[in-house]
């Protein structure tokens, strides 16, 4: 054995140390999010009507989750258990590690249609948000809160505004800045980008993950989307979902693409164009006309 | 076609001017048919109802002193003010009571299932039917008159209170959910801003009803006011001159009214 391979050996086994603490890092990272054998089920004047049927899935704190599925495949009800907005029939969900019960300011919330109140301007928007939930600190403090989250997303000199008086990339902002204001662990968003147009949602995917970055990628997100493009860029896993009624998970895929991503780079990756692949099939069965058929 | 050569001729006037200008003619050309058809009614009826020139005459009569205020002889303004007071005091403390009552029950499945059907039934009582049973209570005819009014202002506000209160959107709701709002912050920042456009309908309709009633109501009740005035001047009094003068009078009173109501609706819509 000559002196070269033994410092080859070497380097080899410092490197797989390495992999293994950071597999060991991941693996012993807490759950954050616990969704026991969740079932939801509605009443109607049709009869009860399930929408998730026995979901089991964990997050882990600071993973990016998104649940993808076709309109009414209940991501959303299942994604608003752990807010707390909705109540399972059975099973149980845990948020850094109590039973959800009701919604809690350690869950911030993006609506799908922002849902700002109309009458309140932008700061006030927030700050009666951050007045709530947060207990224990002062009006300075509150407003120093509102101040530089709405800095933040570049909306300051825009806080006397009206709702109605924003664009719809803006109001999303505002109400991103709103469920950041309250500071949250995990951040539950419900097809923020949905009613976005293509160019605005692009860059609202990169502010997102900016101030993710800037939280030392602490918080933990789950977000319901139906864009398959927003769910791999942003997300470390996605949950397919079946469709509905009783729908379940189809499959979950894992993104390995390093962080931080490049919009533009990601999309001739070969693992990005391997994943979307997948999704497409997973999610859609006709691809030409030919297909329909 | 009529429309762009009015606003040919008004050219010189473009602007923010123009479209009041317009209006303003508009207005004048209404007032001018509504004076032709008079004057030909009172052609017709030799005179038995006086013609818009003798009414300008006697309602300059009527406009002299208006503030006057003795004991035998009262102003047509001091009457006003009496009708106005009354209307004042029975729709306050009509609105006093529906903006709660409309409120709760919007909220509560269990207090409307209870208050609707009263509500339903009363509301198309007529509200001079009201005024023997406040007489009966008061044994004072000018109470009856304020208990007629604050009775027909409940219905109109309490009804569309009560609609706007349900019908808040569950995005809003969902906001006081997810945020933890209190109860109070609920009623003042949620609750009240989106119904506020609801009641305040409510209440337009409820001032231009006691608007209509009082004058009915001073009918009956006597005293001092313009539903008085009407009776016992213009109709006893045989001036049917004055009669046309209350009317104008208690017509442009209930237009600015509605109007001032009106404003405070638009003030208080908003854009989602």
């Amino acid at each position: 054995m000559n002196s070269t391979t033994i410092i080859q050996e070497t380097e080899l086994k410092i490197i797989e140390t390495e992999i293994d603490n950071e597999i060991n890092a991941v693996l012993n990272t807490p759950d954050c999010i616990e969704i026991n054998n969740v079932t939801v089920s509605f009443k109607t004047p049709k009869g009860v009507y399930t929408a998730v049927n026995d979901i089991s899935l964990s997050v882990k704190k600071g993973e990016i989750v998104t649940l993808i599925g076709h309109s009414g495949c209940g991501k959303s009800t299942l994604m608003n258990t752990i807010s707390g907005m909705v109540k399972p029939t059975s099973g149980s969900v845990t948020a850094n590690g109590k039973t959800v019960t009701k919604p809690g300011p350690d869950r911030g919330i993006v609506f799908q249609n922002y849902s700002l109140l109309p009458w309140l301007s932008v700061y006030r928007n927030i700050y009666e948000a951050v007045d709530s939930a947060i207990k224990g600190k002062s009006a300075a403090e509150k407003k120093e809160l509102v101040e530089n989250n709405l800095k933040m997303v570049k909306l300051w000199e825009h806080k006397d505004k009206l709702p109605g008086q924003l664009s719809g990339g803006m109001k999303q902002r505002v109400a991103i800045a709103r469920a950041f204001a309250i500071n949250p662990s995990i951040l539950l968003l419900d097809e923020p980008f949905g009613a976005l147009d293509a160019l605005t949602k692009s860059s609202m995917h990169v502010e997102l993950l900016k101030l993710w970055n800037l939280d030392h990628r602490e918080k933990t997100i789950v977000m319901v989307t139906h864009d398959i493009e927003e769910a791999i860029f942003l997300s470390d896993r996605v949950v397919v979902m079946n469709n509905g009624p009783a729908a379940t998970i189809k499959e979950i895929v894992a993104v390995h693409l390093p962080r931080p991503r490049n919009k533009k780079e990601i999309v001739h990756d070969p693992e990005y164009m391997r994943i979307h692949d997948k999704l497409l099939n997973l999610l859609i069965d006709k691809f030409s006309i030919e297909d329909i058929n | 076609m009529n429309q762009n050569k009015f606003l040919t001729a008004l050219l010189p006037f473009r602007g923010w001017g123009q479209k009041t200008l317009l209006s303003l003619l508009y207005f004048a050309l209404g007032i001018a048919l509504l004076g032709g058809i008079w004057e030909l009614i009172s052609h017709y009826t030799k005179n038995e109802v006086p013609n818009p020139r003798m009414t300008w005459i006697v309602l300059k009569e009527v406009m002299q002193n208006p503030m006057q205020d003795d004991a035998d002889v009262k102003g047509i303004g001091t009457k006003l003010f009496s009708s106005l007071k009354r209307v004042g005091i029975g729709f306050g403390l009509g609105s006093l009571i529906a903006i709660p009552l409309g409120i709760v029950m919007g909220s509560s499945k269990t207090v409307m299932g209870i208050f609707n059907p009263i509500v339903q039934i009363l509301r198309p009582v007529s509200p001079l039917a009201w005024f023997p049973l406040g007489l009966a209570i008061f044994k004072d005819s000018p109470a009856a008159s304020v208990f007629m009014i604050f009775i027909c202002s409940l219905w109109p506000t309490v009804i569309n209170t009560a609609f706007g209160v349900a019908s808040i959107p569950q995005d809003h709701k969902n906001v006081g959910k997810a945020f933890g709002f209190s109860k109070f912050k609920y009623l003042t920042k949620i609750m009240l801003p989106y119904s506020l456009p609801h009641i305040l309908t409510g209440l337009r309709l409820a001032i231009g009803i006691a608007w209509m009633v009082i004058v009915a109501g001073e009918m009956l009740s006597g005293g001092i006011g313009l539903g008085y005035f009407v009776w016992e001047e213009g109709f006893n009094g045989g001036s049917v001159a004055k009669i046309i003068v209350a009317i104008i009078i208690i017509g442009i009173v209930g237009l600015i009214l509605d109007k001032f109501f009106m404003a405070l609706q638009k003030r208080f819509s908003y854009a989602a």
